[in-house]
Formats: structure tokens, C-alpha cells, sequence
């Protein structure tokens, strides 16, 4: 039904996950931080789409909960933001870069499991540069890639030379998305 | 792993079907005509050719076309943030290329996607209707059209308008010069032909269009998990619009296709001639969808 779903546009569902390559960032960490100078934040979030519905809110509450039982021996912490654009916000603080890429398959694991896999938005890692600049990248669960984001001063500018240098460097770290016309930004990131 | 994504909005096959067999009509109507064309002899095929160049043209500029007929400016990140910002993360959610984003200062409170191609996509939306809406309700609309890229509605009936604008070329064309028609019976009956094909297409075409727009409905409560928003959208509109004085509209006739509520609204105007379904029905049908969500969708599909 595939490609009569897609003339008809009768579909029932968004594409799901793709193949999960989120557990990149564990090892393009180190390349990060000993060979480019970029500092973890210590925090990333998983941003995704709230259904109003009884059983979403339960998933969620129920995976907070989880974060928060294995919070005690890995120390991560949970937090909770609703930005501007009626998104919602699990943001995770930890002193281990490993233990933020565990917390966040957590979170797309029970929204998956739970069918609810197709409202992740994205994952967001937060670095610093030695200037204090930030640095993001963001991994489209959708697609199973990442891609840089560095925001510019002013008003939605970006730094796309920026962009590119990291993705150069770190071209064999992580999985890109090749298409930049897919290089979404998400501006005001909450972390 | 084989992943399981539960379907929270269960297919619709009385949709599916209805459209399928509009489009098999339309089909089975145009090979008839090109049957009835190539037997009544060459001349037409240059008719034909021609038109095909024009269907083209129209299909690679009606984007421009239509951005000055409605005087919408492409506009920047910079210039329009909030609303860059609402479509960059529903394009992620549908899995799309960020198409141009255009605005247009109007009071009439309205949107439309055109574009011949996903990548070549532009959303345009007025000035009124982002004055007139809530972002909730701002992201369905959008949403709505974000759809019509994706099912690539503008291709759909460029290619389905195609052989009603040749039967209704040949059909004016009769009329006009027809006078002679007595001693070429093979061109009274293209003539014939012509004008039954223009008739009934038309028809089939504006039940197409109605039908792709249930459809754009339905992706939009699918990437927004929100159809109420979008219902309460669709009543803000349909008032406004009849508040609104009618002076920006005849310019802006030739566009009903892609808009998200066709801008001459009348009760009175039969379903059957208009390009959009009524809004109550669309309203109704988005209720429908809301109910499947809060009762969790309950089909899981594989």
C-alpha cells in the first residue's frame, strides 16, 4: 500500500524512528573533547510533540519516573520545559557524557515501545567551544542522523561556516545528514 | 527489530477508495478523448503538443504566478522567526524539506502551497490569518498545506487538469469556428466529445480536489497530533471570511485550488462545483479523528 498511500495521501502514521544510530555520540564524544577542544555542557534534551490524549501524558510520567529510579546510581538529572512552540522538553543533566546518550534512548525506547515513537522530535547534545561559543547537534530521530547547529547573535542567524567545519572534522564521528536542506534549527534550545 | 508504530489514526479506506475511483474516472474519461483525438487525425495532435508545452509551463511557473497575483513576498528567517521556526519543526515531524516561506499582506485570512515538487515547495499564508489565529491553531493550517507538498497535490491536478483545458480549448475552439462543421462530420464529434469530456471532468476534478482535501486534513492531525486545533481553525476562518470585505478577490479567483478555505464563501454555491468540501463537513470529519486519538487509536500497526 505503500505507494497508494503516498498518492492518496491516506497514510495513517508519520514515518517512525529510523534505525537508531543515537549511540554515535558516545564515541564522537571523545574526538570532541581531546582533539577539537569542545566542552559538554554536561546537558542534553530529547524534544518531542505532546499528544493531549490520557495515555501519552502516562507514558510520559511513567518515563520521567524511570529517568528519575535510575537517576540514583548513574546521578542524571531530570528536568521538564514546555517551549513557545508547544513542544515539550526532557532535559537531562549529568557529569558523564555516556550516561546522557543512556538516559536518552531511555526516552525514545518507552515512547517508541509505547507506539509514540513517530512524535520524537529530536535529540539535542549542548557543547561549548574554548571562546564559550555554543554548539549543538542535534540528532533527527526520523531520519537517524545527525547535523550541527551553531547559533549566530541576532535574530535566527547561524553560523553555517561553523556548521560545515564540524561536520568536516568530525566526518567520520558521527552519522550526518548529507542533506543540509534538512539541517533544521531549533532556536532558543533550553539548554 | 521489527518496530512497532502504533497508527493513531487508523487508515481511512472509504477516503482511499473514493479518491482512487475519481482518479480511475478521470483516467478512463481521458483515454477515450485521446482515442476520439487520434482518430479524428494529426491536426489535433499539435493541439495537443501544445497544450502539453503550456501544462508544463504552467506547472514550472505557477509558483510565481501565483506568489504576484496574490502579492506574497518570499520571506527570510529573519523577517517572519516565529513562523520559520513553526514550519521547521513540522517539516521535521514530516519528514520534508523546508519549502519557501512566503507572506502576503492581506486581511483575508488565508494559506496555499504550490510548487511542483517537494523541493520546490512554497507555503504562503496572509497576514490576516496569522493575525486571526492562535499558533496552535496557525500550526494546523500550516500543517494542512505542509500536506498538500507532501501528497504533491499541485502535480496531482496539474496532471489531472491537463485534458479538461485541452477538451475545453476544443471546445471554445468549436464554438468559435465551427461554422463548417457540417462538412466534416469527424470534427463534430470532437467537438462533441470535447465538450462532454470538459463537462464531466470538471466535475470529477472539483470531487478530486475535495477529496485531497480531506486528505491534507488528515495529514495535518496525523503531524500535529492536534486535529481540534485545526477544527477551531477552520470555524475562526469561515467567520472571518464573511466578515471580511470581498475587495483583494478577484485577483485572487484563479488560486481557490490551494487555499484553505476557497475565498468566495457561499452556503448557497453546490458542493458539487466547489473545490473545497464544506467547512462543517471538514470540521466533522476532524472531530472523528480527534475521537480515534483520545481513544487511543486503538489498531496497532506493524
Amino acid at each position: 500500500m505503500g505507494f497508494l498511500d503516498g498518492l492518496l495521501g491516506t497514510k495513517g502514521k508519520l514515518k517512525g524512528a529510523a534505525p537508531d544510530r543515537l549511540f554515535a555520540m558516545t564515541t564522537a564524544n571523545v574526538t570532541m573533547e581531546t582533539g577539537l577542544g569542545l566542552k559538554s555542557k554536561q546537558c542534553a534534551g530529547v524534544v518531542f510533540q505532546p499528544i493531549a490524549t490520557a495515555d501519552f501524558k502516562q507514558i510520559v510520567d511513567e518515563t520521567e519516573e524511570l529517568l528519575a529510579g535510575t537517576a540514583e546510581e548513574t546521578g542524571t538529572k531530570v528536568a521538564t520545559h514546555d517551549d513557545e512552540y508547544g513542544y515539550r522538553w526532557l532535559i537531562l543533566r549529568d557529569d558523564d557524557p555516556d550516561d546522557l546518550v543512556v538516559a536518552m534512548n531511555t526516552v525514545s525506547v518507552e515512547l517508541q515501545g509505547a507506539g509514540y515513537g513517530d512524535r520524537l522530535l529530536a535529540a539535542v547534545f549542548a557543547y561549548a567551544d574554548e571562546s564559550g561559543k555554543q554548539i549543538y547537534f542535534i540528532y533527527n530521530f526520523k531520519r537517524g542522523a545527525y547535523y550541527p547547529f551553531v547559533p549566530a547573535p541576532g535574530t535566527q542567524a547561524r553560523n553555517s561556516e561553523e556548521e560545515f567545519r564540524l561536520k568536516a572534522q568530525l566526518a567520520r564521528e558521527l552519522p550526518w545528514e548529507d542533506d543540509t536542506a534538512r539541517w533544521f534549527p531549533l532556536w532558543d534550545i533550553p539548554l | 527489530m521489527a518496530q512497532q508504530q502504533k497508527a493513531v489514526f487508523p487508515r481511512d479506506p472509504g477516503l482511499a477508495a473514493r479518491m482512487l475511483l475519481t482518479m480511475f474516472l478521470l483516467g478512463l474519461l481521458y483515454v477515450v478523448f485521446i482515442v476520439v483525438l487520434l482518430q479524428a487525425g494529426a491536426g489535433l495532435i499539435t493541439v495537443v503538443v501544445v497544450m502539453g508545452a503550456l501544462s508544463l509551463g504552467q506547472l514550472f511557473l505557477s509558483d510565481k504566478l501565483a506568489l504576484s497575483a496574490m502579492s506574497a513576498k518570499v520571506v527570510s528567517p529573519q523577517e517572519a522567526p516565529g513562523l520559520h521556526a513553526m514550519i521547521e519543526k513540522l517539516c521535521i515531524q514530516a519528514d520534508l524539506p523546508k519549502p519557501r516561506i512566503a507572506v502576503a499582506d492581506t486581511d483575508v485570512p488565508n494559506a496555499f502551497a504550490i510548487g511542483r515538487s517537494q523541493k520546490r515547495a512554497t507555503v504562503c499564508c496572509t497576514t490576516g490569518i496569522m493575525r486571526t489565529l492562535s499558533p496552535s491553531e496557525l500550526e494546523g493550517v500550516m500543517a494542512h498545506e505542509l500536506s498538500h507538498v507532501k501528497h504533491r497535490d499541485v502535480l496531482i491536478m496539474t496532471i489531472a487538469s491537463f485534458f479538461a483545458s485541452l477538451a475545453a480549448i476544443i471546445t471554445q475552439f468549436g464554438f468559435f469556428f465551427g461554422g463548417d462543421s457540417d462538412d466534416n462530420p469527424s470534427f463534430a464529434i470532437v467537438l462533441l466529445v470535447s465538450f462532454a469530456v470538459y463537462i464531466i471532468s470538471f466535475f470529477l476534478m472539483m470531487a478530486l480536489s475535495r477529496y485531497r482535501e480531506y486528505g491534507a486534513d488528515r495529514g495535518a492531525a496525523i503531524v500535529t497530533g492536534r486535529p481540534s486545533a485545526l477544527a477551531s481553525a477552520l470555524v475562526k476562518i469561515s467567520d472571518a471570511m464573511q466578515r471580511v470585505p470581498n475587495t483583494d478577490l478577484r485577483e485572487a479567483q484563479g488560486m481557490n485550488a490551494f487555499f484553505i478555505i476557497p475565498t468566495s464563501v457561499k452556503r448557497t454555491a453546490a458542493t458539487l462545483l466547489s473545490t473545497h468540501p464544506p467547512t462543517e463537513k471538514r470540521i466533522e470529519a476532524l472531530q472523528r479523528l480527534e475521537a480515534q486519538l483520545q481513544s487511543g487509536g486503538a489498531a496497532i500497526a506493524a
